[in-house]
């Protein structure tokens, strides 16, 4: 028995300083701290120490990259910038957020904003943007949805992948092509790898190309409002073209697991992605065939839309924020801006460099210059943008689960809308 | 014989279930040999085309140092659990033994700390954490696992069931409060002692939203953190996951497995069985 | 007898003293929090009881009340007698080699991360990949659509949630079953019971404190459920496994309204509160030795 207290007092005592140590010191650099949640690009983020030891060469300050979980990531966010000494001096975040809702974020200094709003492309101006003024850099092509298709599915469907379908008519027939059912009517092979799982803000990220093919939107322009936008006859077209997709044509299915690994297993012919999803494909599911052509388009074009922007900004109550706009214009350039791109494989922002060679030579660059070309379809850049999209996209599930018909579901989403953004 | 027939049929239905609740983690440990293709392949194929592929393993090291996290999450979970142990059987003690005034609503005062959601208090404790200095250190990280409410509740109850006739006995032998607490009340509840010591190892070592909070520098992070960092908005790498998963299961396992023959072990040395 | 007391209360001071500091004080702010809102630009307004009234008057709200009891009630009984079972089952086993062995199986789904868990069996789960739709199909069963169907997507975690816990529960009563002297079992053979009477009246009874713990416990665990739900289906299909905790985490972090979250914490709180006293009161007795 005293052995076993005195080797468990020694075991404390060996523990404890350990225990109550500071964490490591680190040596005298001046540090500008660097928030992200992007733990899917991490070429991407080295590239801020690479070109932050640049920076150092001439200021003194480097830059430390900090990636956090995207799971959680905003509840951290939140204690760390309420409590200020432990705050990143720049973070990756959405502006509406964190300069709208709170008041976390410095302004950008005026030539460093001409800079930027000159080089973006013309649906990005507003990313960043928080009542006319600039808080946030851009730092991708956010959630700008581009058609994938599985070119073999489509040859042995009879349709030709080179010339592509402009509109929403033509495009559901090449769905209904492309579906193959079983002797149940269960679909085994779906025209339309669709999201229906996960987050309702997701979902409603999705939806919206497809409410914006019909001319909807889902506030009003100064958004305010939402009934009468939300549940407007477009939008209730929209919704019901989405919900027959699965319960009529059953070009879509409920049965398939995420639309991604549905279109890396063969199983979804065509899919609506982002620029960084032939990345995954070729990773992934290296012997699909794909091809990448613009969205199609119904009384309007979905043109490049952008539910979830995200930006790089700079904390209001960091005591380094000179230094940290010092870096952001250090960084702030054509060539930086394609470089730190290139190596993750993403595309790049600067208007420039989508006719760089780089951008050139991936197989989106096409459908990219004709999405960008369509008109700049609605934001929604508000305080309140996750709820309102989570109670819009509760409406979108709802009537793909067939739990409702979209009129009613979307009359109840816009009162609820309504009456969050009266609150 | 009927009863050794009811014996064996008893023996047989632990052993099912213990392989069907064991199975996900084969599962699991199957889906870390496999590649990306593999794992996506259809049919499903339960078997990895090469056993020894440790590639996703060399891969989890590369892209984290992993190695580092276990240390982490080993130094963390060891304190917590003891520190844990030691405070908790003082409590449940006096509160299993001792009636004194307002006994009942301190140990429901105890108790509700359980029922508050985690998510609630976070930021708030962040902040004070955060003022004390302790932000992305160990101690910081440790702040609300030091003692466990299930700990003073376990040992509450399992207190509760030694004889008070023993501890009166050696009162009137003239032992100190403090003397009776170690030399009567702990050797008789050693199995709840490991079971408390491996539970509390347990919890602390899968933590993940309180050190994802106060976390920030790599060399900090815990296990958990690793673990997530191999999903993200997008996607889940469930090659590098499972893993990951694997590599973080192993220490434990083996505290499982010592604590484990020590509750076996004090049952069958304890004076205190019939 | 008053040196006795002191006594007592001296060894509850560090625990008492440490949840005071860590917890009461980030407990009593979340509540004050629950009178205040937050205006865009930061600011926290003082708005009395209005908060309550709009929370508990939030169809959301309550449609997130009924999912989490409809998991509890099919997780917390079957989590108990399941954990009793086995334990009553592995207390049998002469051979301690297998106990341990098959103890160690049953204990391991608590020894991984409640995200890794959920991610093991969300693959589990998938509809064309997953193991258990492979398993049907290969004994001619239909496939399901597990966490996709807005019918099987709360038994489907619940599941996860008996799985996770069962082995911790099992241990908890094993060490207690094994803290049983022998004399009780013999005296009751002596008067004749069988193994199924020495069940009631010996076993059950002076298990007693655990099984009131292990509920309490399962029923305050499956109520707080989150990360099993946050990490698989985000609280879909159609907010069908949207649980309390769940809307409070994007009440306070995605939508960024503390107040109304810490009015959910404090209903949480209460609800569990009461549930738990009533259950002690009803099903606590005193085991006299």
């Amino acid at each position: 028995m005293r052995r076993l207290t005195w080797c468990s007092l020694a075991l404390v005592l060996s523990v404890a300083p350990l225990v109550l140590a500071p964490a490591p010191s680190t040596p005298q650099t001046k540090k500008l701290v660097y928030w992200t949640h992007w733990e899917q690009n991490p070429e991407f983020n080295k590239f801020y120490e690479t070109r932050g030891k640049d920076f150092a060469q001439k200021t003194g300050w480097e830059v430390q990259v900090v990636t956090v979980p995207y799971q959680g990531y905003e509840a951290k966010y939140l204690a760390a910038l309420v409590g200020k000494s432990g705050a990143p001096d720049i973070y990756m975040g959405m502006t509406h957020h964190w300069c709208g809702q709170y008041d976390f974020c410095d302004r950008m200094p005026a030539e460093l904003a001409k800079t930027w709003d000159e080089n973006l492309p013309k649906y990005m101006v507003g990313v960043g943007k928080w009542k006319g003024a600039r808080y946030g850099i851009p730092i991708e092509h956010g959630n700008f949805q581009q058609m994938y298709i599985n070119v073999d599915l489509w040859k042995k469907a009879g349709l030709d992948p080179d010339k592509p379908v402009k509109t929403l008519d033509d495009w559901l027939a090449a769905m209904k092509k492309l579906t193959v059912l079983d002797a149940k009517g269960e679909t085994t092979q779906a025209g339309f790898a669709l999201r229906h799982k996960g987050h309702p803000v997701g979902i409603t990220d999705k939806f919206l190309p497809f409410a914006h093919a019909f001319g909807a939107r889902m506030l009003s322009p100064n958004l305010e409002q939402a009934t009468g936008f939300a549940n407007s006859a477009d939008m209730v077209a929209a919704l019901q073209f989405y919900q027959d997709l699965v319960q009529k044509h059953k070009v879509a299915s409920l049965a398939f697991p995420t639309p991604e690994d549905a279109f890396g297993q063969k199983r979804g012919a065509t899919i609506f992605r982002e620029s960084w999803f032939f990345g995954w494909v070729k990773k992934n599911a290296p012997d699909v065939t794909f091809k990448v052509v613009a969205l199609p388009c119904g009384k309007a074009c979905p043109g490049a839309g952008n539910l979830f922007p995200w930006t790089n900004l700079v904390y209001k109550n960091s005591p380094n924020k000179q230094a940290a706009w010092e870096f952001m214009r250090f960084i702030s350039n054509a060539k930086d801006d394609l470089d730190q791109h290139q190596a993750q494989g993403i595309l790049p922002v600067w208007t420039a460099n989508l006719e760089s060679g780089y951008v050139k030579a991936r197989p989106d660059y096409q459908s990219t210059q004709d999405m960008l070309k369509q008109p700049v379809p609605p934001e929604y850049y508000h305080p309140k943008s996750n709820e309102l999209a989570t109670a819009f996209g509760e409406a979108v599930v709802a009537a793909l689960y067939g739990k409702g018909q979209p009129k009613p579901l979307l009359d109840e989403a816009a009162a609820k809308m309504d009456r969050v953004l009266k609150d | 014989m009927k009863a050794g027939r009811l014996h064996w049929v008893v023996g047989a239905v632990v052993a099912a279930g213990a392989v069907c609740v064991f199975f996900p983690f084969f599962w699991m440990a199957m889906t870390s040999f496999k590649t990306v293709p593999e794992i996506q392949r259809v049919p499903l194929q339960i078997f990895p085309d090469r056993w020894g592929n440790l590639d996703n393993y060399r891969e989890v090291f590369q892209r984290q140092p992993f190695a580092r996290f276990l240390l982490n999450s080993a130094l963390i979970a060891t304190v917590s659990a003891l520190s844990s142990v030691v405070v908790s059987s003082l409590a449940g003690y006096g509160f299993a033994k001792f009636r004194f005034p307002g006994h009942a609503v301190c140990f429901f005062a105890i108790v509700g700390i359980l029922m508050v959601p985690f998510q609630s208090v976070v930021v708030p404790l962040y902040l004070w954490v955060n003022r004390l200095g302790l932000v992305d250190t160990y101690a910081g990280i440790l702040a609300p696992d030091l003692v466990s409410v299930f700990g003073v509740f376990l040992m509450r109850q399992s207190i509760e069931v030694v004889p008070t006739d023993y501890i009166d006995a050696a009162r009137i032998d003239g032992a100190s409060e403090l003397g009776i607490f170690w030399r009567v009340v702990l050797p008789s509840v050693r199995p709840a002692l490991a079971t408390l010591v491996i539970v509390k190892f347990m919890w602390t070592w899968n933590e993940l939203f309180w050190p994802l909070v106060v976390v920030n520098s790599p060399t900090m992070k815990v296990v958990t953190l690793g673990l997530v960092s191999f999903t993200n908005m997008y996607f889940i790498e469930y090659n590098l996951v499972t893993a990951a998963a694997v590599l973080s299961i192993a220490p434990v396992l083996a505290v499982f497995l010592v604590c484990q023959k020590w509750i076996v072990r004090a049952v069958v040395l304890s004076g205190l069985r019939g | 007898m008053a040196r006795q007391r002191r006594a007592g209360f001296f060894f509850v001071l560090p625990a008492l003293a440490y949840f005071g500091l860590v917890f009461l004080v980030p407990l009593v702010e979340s509540v004050i929090g629950s009178f205040y809102r937050t205006v865009p630009g930061g600011e926290s307004r003082f708005v009395g009881l209005r908060l309550y009234a709009k929370v508990l008057s939030d169809p959301t709200f309550w449609q997130a009340v009924a999912n989490t009891v409809s998991l509890l009630v099919m997780s917390v009984p079957t989590t108990v007698v399941l954990a009793l079972a086995v334990a009553l089952g592995l207390h049998r086993l002469a051979s301690l080699r297998w106990r341990s062995a098959w103890t160690a199986m049953y204990f391991l789904p608590f020894s991984v991360s409640l995200v890794a868990a959920a991610l093991i069996w969300q693959w589990m789960y998938d509809p064309i990949y997953g193991f258990l739709n492979h398993l049907l199909g290969q004994v001619g069963l239909p496939t399901q659509k597990w966490l996709q169907s807005l019918e099987q997507v709360r038994p489907s975690l619940a599941l996860v949630n008996v799985w996770v816990r069962l082995g911790f529960d099992t241990i908890i009563f094993l060490a207690a079953l094994q803290a049983i002297p022998t004399e009780y079992y013999e005296a009751a053979s002596i008067d004749g019971a069988g193994p199924a009477r020495a069940l009631r009246h010996v076993t059950l009874p002076l298990l007693n404190p655990q099984i009131v713990m292990v509920t309490m416990l399962e029923l305050i665990f499956n109520f707080k459920v989150f990360d099993t739900v946050y990490a698989t289906t985000q609280g879909g299909p159609a907010g069908a496994s949207q649980t309390v905790i769940m809307l409070l985490y994007d009440t306070a972090f995605k939508y960024f309204r503390l107040g109304d979250a810490s009015v959910m914490a404090v209903f949480v709180f209460v609800s569990l509160l009461l549930v738990t006293l009533l259950q002690w009161r009803l099903f606590r007795r005193q085991v006299e030795y």
